[in-house]
């Protein structure tokens, strides 16, 4: 044998090395070299879920991301694209017309879906407001816009303070409420922007807690009996407030499970039905869920199963918050926005089967 | 004595001695020179978390070198929402919002819960106990603010020329940072 005879075990072993051999063996390296490359090609998300299986430090809270569909009283009837990127928040006008504040506009949805008008602002909208007149209230970080019903700019209403952090909007006839998460406070104004008052500020006397804001998120809702609507999260309830600032009820409790608001700061969004009865946003258990107007969990409109429940790293809470508004029909239009989607939802018919 | 092939004359004692001293030195120059490059390297940059990809996998935990990970929680205050109910602190279904062992997520009881006011408190990570495992990290970052975080603790590491943990770290959220910028910190600002 010669030497350097070892490095080829075909010869030495006698057999020549057939075409046949030679492509089966090229096949079945190339066929590894792929697996091994579709394996390091792989997104982080990929590896991610692979990991996440293996993890034995996994947090855990997959049997409250599953809704029992007993609970499940609304079915989509529509889902659409919202009409420009980074959506944030929903609101609907007089005549049913739905705006979204994305980006740094705010666009009304015709009819048919289309975009009927955009209105550029100098920044991110936080939250907005239309009035039965059609007068629009968009709320930037720090002040309030006023739009016509053509989308001409009006007025604009300077920040009370130096920390305002304006995260929600609701017109009545003779004023205005906006929710001021720096502030902790809903910020009540005439139709002409003038302040007149705070509410829910920590008050013993009058037997108002105060708002426990861990993040911004406070919203304001205010239903034509009269009464304001307002989530304290980091108190996991909902509080109903007079005008004048009267704490008329309060009700929620913390839990993961389904009848309660989850984590340590929750619900983030609300929104009311015709009859009264309240809608509730969720984050870290991304969920939608209709309470009665005393307070009573009612039923799910949308579980966490039907929301992609992990928020991708590096992005904020803030973009990944559900918001929800309901129409005179009682049909429930949701903001996902980390899917881009707005959900229409409407309630079951009697007899249908979940 | 090994049969040789023919041609090949045979190895006298001295050309042996001479070429495994010849061998011998270039090893070593070659072993000085390694951990010159290498010093110089580790010197100037050592290994970081971001934050901002940390997908909180465990590995952290489970595959640096040294017996406990390198790796630790760290908090920041000024992104702290201080809450009664903190999902870094709870399981997420406690039975009651109290240090009972039980209602703890942390699996060896490192971070530590303190009374402000109502209805706040504050944590804090003892960094003795901490595994760098980030299940605290992915519960505050799942329904909180995302101000419990993990990084690599330079006082520990040993800031090896391929760090184990980010090898296999799925978020690729491992790299290298200046030694006078040690640490990716999360600002409120």
């Amino acid at each position: 044998m010669r030497r350097g005879d070892a490095l080829r075990p075909a010869e030495s072993s006698g057999s020549n090395g057939s075409r046949r051999d030679f492509l089966r063996r090229n096949l079945q390296a190339s066929g590894l070299l792929g697996a091994v490359g579709a394996l390091a090609a792989s997104g982080p998300n990929v590896r991610a879920a692979r990991s996440s299986a293996e993890n034995p430090f996994a947090y855990d809270v997959g049997k409250f991301e599953r809704t029992d569909p007993k609970f499940i009283h609304y079915e989509e009837t529509a889902r659409f694209k919202s009409p420009r990127p980074e959506p944030r928040r929903l609101a609907l006008g007089p005549e049913g017309a739905l705006h979204v504040a994305a980006g740094d506009s705010v666009v009304r949805l015709g009819e048919g879906g289309g975009v009927d008008f955009e209105i550029a602002l100098a920044g991110p909208a936080q939250c907005l407001g239309v009035a039965r007149d059609g007068l629009l209230y968009v709320a930037l970080r720090d002040h309030i816009e006023v739009f016509d019903a053509r989308g001409q700019r009006t007025a604009v209403w300077s920040s009370p303070v130096s920390k305002t952090w304006l995260t929600g909007v609701a017109v009545g006839e003779d004023g205005l409420f906006a929710a001021d998460s720096g502030g902790r406070a809903v910020l009540r104004y005439d139709r002409s922007g003038r302040l007149l008052g705070r509410i829910g500020e920590q008050d013993k006397e009058r037997g108002i807690p105060g708002f426990v804001l861990p993040s911004p998120f406070l919203d304001v809702e205010l239903h034509r009996d009269g009464l304001l609507r307002v989530n304290n999260p980091g108190r996991h309830r909902v509080e109903l407030y007079t005008a004048s600032g009267d704490l008329e009820l309060a009700w929620g409790r913390p839990t993961a499970a389904i009848d309660g608001f989850c984590g340590c700061c929750n619900p983030i969004n609300l929104a009311t039905l015709p009859d009264g009865r309240c809608v509730t946003c969720e984050k870290g258990l991304r969920r939608v869920k209709v309470y009665s107007a005393l307070g009573e969990f009612e039923c799910v409109v949308s579980g966490a199963e039907s929301f992609a429940q992990s928020v991708p790293p590096g992005v904020s809470m803030a973009k990944a918050a559900l918001d929800a508004v309901a129409d005179a029909r009682g049909r429930i239009f949701i903001l996902d926005p980390l899917a881009g989607d707005i959900r229409v939802m409407a309630r079951k018919r009697e007899g249908a089967s979940s | 004595m090994t049969p040789r092939s023919p041609g090949e004359g045979p190895v006298s004692r001295r050309n042996f001695l001479r070429n495994g001293a010849r061998v011998a030195a270039l090893t070593g120059v070659g072993a000085v020179v390694g951990t010159l490059v290498h010093r110089t390297s580790s010197q100037t940059t050592v290994w970081q978390i971001d934050p901002l990809k940390c997908l909180r996998c465990g590995r952290c935990a489970t595959e640096c070198v040294l017996d406990q990970s390198a790796v630790k929680c760290v908090h920041s205050y000024d992104l702290c929402g201080y809450c009664e109910l903190c999902t870094g602190y709870f399981v997420p279904e406690p039975n009651a919002l109290n240090t009972g062992a039980e209602n703890q997520l942390c699996p060896t009881g490192a971070i530590q819960r303190k009374y402000i006011e109502d209805p706040y408190y504050e944590y804090t990570i003892d960094e003795a106990l901490c595994i760098g495992c980030g299940k605290c990290v992915e519960g505050c970052s799942r329904f909180g603010n995302g101000s419990l975080y993990l990084q690599v603790r330079q006082h520990l590491c040993l800031n090896c020329s391929e760090c184990a943990i980010g090898r296999v770290c799925p978020g690729d959220a491992f790299r290298r940072v200046p030694v006078s910028q040690p640490y990716l910190l999360k600002t409120s600002h």
